[in-house]
């Protein structure tokens, strides 16, 4: 049985002035090579104030607050809304608060609400969460 | 958007968009990359020794770098003879959808993966919305439904991928703030002593009607004089702000830059009976329809004025 209860929040993870570097290490990583993630001319050009972050770099850094606590074996779902752009700058919080825990076949799952907020506060993700508990 | 562009695109959806094997198997260079992109320290992504201690007994593949394992990487598209997802991209970009962006991603996983293991992608056009205006710009949300197993047939898990393909340039909000001269506010109403009462309410939130003193009948727009007896005695009650749709319109053109098109106005009836117009919120465009029932939402536009808007009653 979980030690977890509803409402409360994992440790949160921040990240602090996300870089172009940082943009390039998952492009790397990743192989997106979307030219808007690191090609400052392209981005420009299409109207953008400067190049801008992977959804699934933000999305990667979120699941680690819940790999972080539950084990990488325990994520079994993990959905994700992109809902502001990521600028090269930006200091990042990712939080996420138990919703549920259900018990299924003698197994216990945490549901979770996911966020990602920059510096001043505009959410640049929200998404949702279920992993088996295994404490 | 012409039907027949939408009816073209309609066709992709539910086909199967082919399969793809990825490049490389499972390897430990590609995991050291994602986690330290991601500064990720566990060691069971990357030491032999203590991922052999750990419960998985072998080093093992962060989850959500399951879609890393089958890109496909920035390789010119093939103009014709392509996937059904290729053509379908060819045929957004020629409509001029020529920029992308990633919206949602929803994955499950069935088991983590581990060094060695060879994936292999089945994708199937799932949906494609109709022309929406988002901030970004006028474009089709694209979703693909993204099916993993091994190259022996192993479901490994899968991914709902969502992006938007839009027309660059069309958005709302692509410019920094520095670089856009601010907005224009909302035309002013011309307030006269009919009339200042109402505007003066609706800066408190108080959607009023004008009522004859003498014969008790309701009227709106406010004017001096009573249609149905002649008074020039008048007070106001307060509306329930519950109506229907009577009648409305989309305006596409001409644009003011003021506001936000396509924009969808209201002749509300409100259920005391006067009608009066007001913005139409909360909905696309496309879906309000007559008889709707709707409610009032206050619109703070700018410190001076305060209007009346009304959004679809959620049944």
């Amino acid at each position: 049985m979980t030690n977890l209860t509803v409402g409360e929040q994992l440790t949160p993870i921040v990240i602090e002035k996300i870089s172009r570097t940082d943009f390039v290490k998952y492009a790397g990583a990743s192989g997106d090579f979307n030219p808007m993630h690191h090609d400052e001319t392209i981005a420009t050009a299409t109207g953008n104030p400067s190049v801008f972050g992977h959804g699934m770099l933000t999305a990667g850094l979120m699941a680690r607050v819940l790999t972080d606590e539950f084990g990488p074996e325990a994520l079994r779902k993990f959905q994700v809304r992109f809902s502001k752009p990521v600028w090269p700058g930006d200091t990042l919080t990712f939080t996420a608060t138990v919703t549920a825990i259900r018990e299924e076949e003698g197994k216990t799952f945490v549901d979770l609400e996911c966020t990602c907020s920059n510096q001043d506060g505009v959410e640049a993700l929200n998404g949702s969460a279920t992993a088996l508990d295994q404490n | 958007m012409s039907i027949d562009f939408y009816d073209q695109i309609q066709k992709f959806v539910g086909l199967e968009a082919g399969t793809q094997d990825g490049h490389d198997e499972v390897n430990q260079a590609m995991i050291r990359h994602w986690v330290e992109a991601m500064g990720d320290e566990n060691p069971v992504y990357v030491d032999a020794q203590l991922a052999a201690e750990s419960i998985h007994g072998e080093r093992i593949a962060p989850p959500v770098m399951l879609q890393a394992w089958v890109m496909r990487g920035l390789k010119h598209r093939p103009e014709s003879g392509g996937s059904p997802q290729d053509d379908l991209m060819n045929v957004l970009d020629g409509a001029g959808f020529t920029s992308v962006v990633a919206t949602n991603c929803e994955q499950e996983y069935d088991r983590m993966l581990h060094l060695g293991d060879h994936l292999r992608t089945r994708t199937i056009i799932d949906s494609i919305s109709d022309e929406k205006q988002t901030a970004l710009g006028t474009g089709h949300f694209l979703t693909t439904r993204v099916e993993y197993e091994t190259l022996e047939g192993e479901p490994v898990g899968r991914m709902l991928f969502r992006i938007l393909k839009f027309k660059p340039g069309t958005g709302r909000s692509v410019s920094t703030e520095e670089e856009s001269p601010p907005r224009p506010l909302r035309p002013r109403p011309a307030l006269n002593r009919d009339n200042q009462f109402w505007f003066e309410a609706a800066k408190e939130h108080r959607l009023v009607i004008q009522k004859c003193s003498d014969c008790g009948v309701l009227r709106h727009p406010p004017r001096p004089r009573c249609d149905k007896c002649g008074s020039y005695e008048h007070g106001a009650v307060e509306a329930s702000g519950k109506g229907t749709i009577y009648s409305f319109v989309v305006i596409h053109y001409p644009q003011v830059p003021s506001f936000d098109y396509p924009l969808p106005v209201g002749l509300i009836a409100l259920e005391e009976g006067t009608r009066l117009v007001a913005d139409l919120t909360g909905a696309e465009a496309s879906e309000f329809k007559i008889d709707m029932p709707v409610i009032l939402e206050w619109q703070d536009l700018d410190p001076d004025l305060t209007l009346p808007a009304f959004r679809p009653v959620k049944l």
